[in-house]
């Protein structure tokens, strides 16, 4: 085997490995992962846009995909046909439509009553009629009512309310009120606040500081105190600290060099070097370089996690920073 | 994927992995189309009941099949069933999801079925009026503390696993008291001080402890401090240590207080004289001195102070340049302090 050529980001293998990815039917891992299809299908196509490929998977029928998994019944979206709709799909499923300009596609109306049916009397959001409730579903719901513009039907005090008592004293969030802060909790509750003009509900020297403390010595960045690194946190910490306009509280040269390391030399990022990759940390690692002004790449929104510019001709743009894009 | 190692096959031995997946791949859609068939004709049948055993015991993460499996339950099963026959059922389901997490710790899907089916036990096996209308909750309920600290002892870190241990503490009927909590935490911290989880779960114990006036808090404070600051003497490199000791040092009534901090940054100097390069030290040496600065300005010496927050930012830099921007942005704040 070759050894990987880890300095730069391996673009082309890259989009290969993400085209790819539908045409593994007759691997059994492709159907034992359906119930992350729509989820997979936005990290994809996000991942694409990032590296300047938008065209490398087809506009159609992804479009065509994501209808065939809208529920009549409840007005969500399942992850794939005849699985029950979820507020998980339902956010991948807007923010595809919104990325491939097919939003006239979409039932707003039914798509808003839906969303706002899951929110519970506390404020936090349940990810279906199940109840499941997590400050993601929160942050889920925030997004995609701000990507269809209903943003105004959201009862926003309450939503505030809850996520404001899963704060804790180190300044990170948790996924329910009393639970241990956790770097994807950090990012959703910092993009809802954001989203939400809320960042007062934030203690920002202490969030930096724990955020910043998330770097180990390779170079890469664990999700808690005393855990591994992984490249998906490159992406959830990095989109906190840029939220909070903190990114240069990190040694990003390092981090460049830990998601570079994660690459596979057959494409696709993996969690850390040496590991099987997938698109999920291909997306997460290939955003955080955006963050990081690697060279080559289109600027990333790290709160809505999606391009930049087409968040910004909605209007939606808010002041985050990134780190200066560079040139070669 | 987290953690599945890479290994590079040959071409032949990728062909020959496949032939043999080929009739495992064939069995699993031709299950997967049977449940997903059942599932659109509201089949809430027994027969329904076991395919999706079948299917969800080779894919847990089926969130769908999860949420048909509570229908059949519901509209199927429990109408006809005596609480006896509910119960039953609710303990093959606990069975399902159990041996599910023991190879899937981490799926969402299998941690909210559990709960679902606690919340769904009946009354029984007595009534009201022998008093034991509840003796099923409370036995699964009580179960199920031991299911989570069995997980939590496979992973002291699992989140999900001290989220749902958050739930089952507030759910049981009898209530655990919270000085066994306080208990459990410190059992599972001196097994591994990194552990933060436990740190985390003891910062909220103490402050219910406190609140509620089960527990003296200044002594209990005192107690707090004494186990901390044998952790850091233990492992200065533990963050985990030093974030639950910011904790201590700011919470209640003497949080952020003169003497508190003046105690605590002579430890810590103390153990920086035996530790030169800790960043540990030097960096909540700078916080503490700053909360000096800032809450106490009138009754400290500022101007050594500050001084001395520039020296330690100056080896800070040295000991761990990557942050070094955030040092350089703390020395601007107390210039203008």
């Amino acid at each position: 085997m070759s050894q990987v050529m880890n300095d730069t980001l391996l673009i082309p293998l890259h989009i290969s490995y993400i085209q790819n990815l539908g045409k593994n039917k007759n691997d059994l891992m492709y159907h034992l992962t359906a119930h992350l299809r729509m989820n997979a299908i936005y990290w994809g196509l996000t991942a694409i846009c990032i590296m300047g490929h938008r065209e490398a998977l087809n506009r159609d029928e992804m479009v065509e995909y994501v209808m065939s998994c809208w529920d009549e019944e409840t007005g969500g979206f399942g992850a794939h046909p005849d699985h029950d709709a979820h507020i998980l799909s339902t956010l991948s499923a807007i923010q595809i439509l919104v990325t491939q300009d097919a939003i006239d596609r979409l039932n707003i109306d039914r798509v808003a009553k839906f969303i706002l049916s899951l929110q519970q009397p506390s404020g936090v959001f349940a990810g279906d009629s199940f109840g499941e409730i997590d400050t993601r579903f929160s942050y889920i719901a925030v997004n995609a009512l701000s990507l269809i513009g209903r943003l105004g039907d959201l009862d926003v005090e309450k939503t505030v309310n809850y996520i404001a008592q899963c704060r804790n004293f180190d300044g990170g969030f948790g996924c329910r009120i009393g639970a241990e802060s956790h770097a994807g909790q950090v990012f959703v509750c910092c993009a809802a606040l954001t989203i939400l003009d809320r960042l007062d509900v934030i203690d920002i020297p202490a969030l930096s500081w724990w955020l910043a403390e998330r770097q180990l010595p390779n170079g890469g960045l664990n999700g808690r105190p005393e855990k591994l690194e992984d490249v998906c946190y490159s992406f959830w910490v990095l989109s906190s600290l840029s939220m909070l306009s903190k990114l240069h509280y990190i040694d990003s040269g390092k981090l460049i060099s830990f998601i570079l390391s994660a690459q596979d030399t057959e494409g696709g990022i993996a969690d850390r070097p040496g590991d099987i990759p997938d698109v999920f940390h291909t997306h997460f690692g290939v955003a955080g370089l955006s963050l990081l002004g690697y060279p080559g790449l289109v600027d990333i929104d790290p709160v809505y996690c999606m391009p930049a510019a087409l968040i910004e001709k909605m209007g939606l743009r808010k002041g985050w920073q990134a780190l200066e894009r560079r040139t070669g | 994927m987290h953690g599945v190692k890479r290994a590079r096959q040959t071409p032949e031995a990728l062909e020959a992995r496949r032939l043999k997946e080929k009739s495992k791949l064939r069995d699993y859609l031709a299950l997967t189309d049977n449940v997903l068939a059942r599932k659109k004709r509201n089949d809430w049948s027994s027969e329904a009941l076991h395919a999706t055993t079948q299917l969800l015991q080779v894919n847990p993460e089926f969130y769908t099949i999860w949420n048909y499996r509570r229908h059949i339950l519901v509209k199927g099963m429990f109408p006809d069933s005596t609480p006896e026959k509910i119960k039953n059922l609710l303990d093959d389901d606990l069975a399902l999801t159990m041996a599910a997490l023991k190879i899937h710790p981490k799926v969402y899907w299998i941690w909210t079925h559990r709960e679902w089916c606690l919340k769904n036990v009946p009354n029984g096996p007595g009534t009201e009026d022998d008093g034991d209308a509840r003796g099923w909750e409370k036995e699964l309920w009580n179960q199920e503390l031991f299911v989570v600290e069995k997980l939590l002892d496979a992973d002291p870190r699992n989140f999900h696993a001290w989220s749902y241990r958050r739930l089952v503490l507030a759910s049981m009927p009898i209530p655990k008291p919270e000085l066994s909590e306080l208990a459990y935490t410190t059992k599972k911290i001196e097994s591994n001080f990194s552990n933060f989880s436990a740190w985390h779960q003891r910062s909220k114990v103490l402050t219910s402890l406190w609140s509620k006036g089960q527990l003296d808090e200044t002594q209990s404070k005192e107690e707090e401090f004494e186990l901390v600051h044998n952790a850091m003497y233990t492992d200065p490199n533990d963050q985990s240590v030093w974030i639950y000791h910011r904790w201590l040092v700011g919470t209640g009534d003497s949080g952020d207080s003169r003497d508190v901090l003046e105690r605590e940054i002579a430890v810590i100097h103390g153990l920086l004289e035996e530790e030169t390069d800790s960043k540990w030290c030097m960096e909540s040496l700078v916080h503490y001195k700053r909360l000096l600065l800032r809450k106490h300005a009138s009754f400290v010496d500022k101007s050594l102070l500050t001084q001395e927050c520039i020296h330690l930012l100056e080896q800070l830099r040295k000991v761990d340049p990557g942050r070094g921007a955030r040092y350089d942005e703390i020395e601007l704040d107390l210039a203008q302090m």
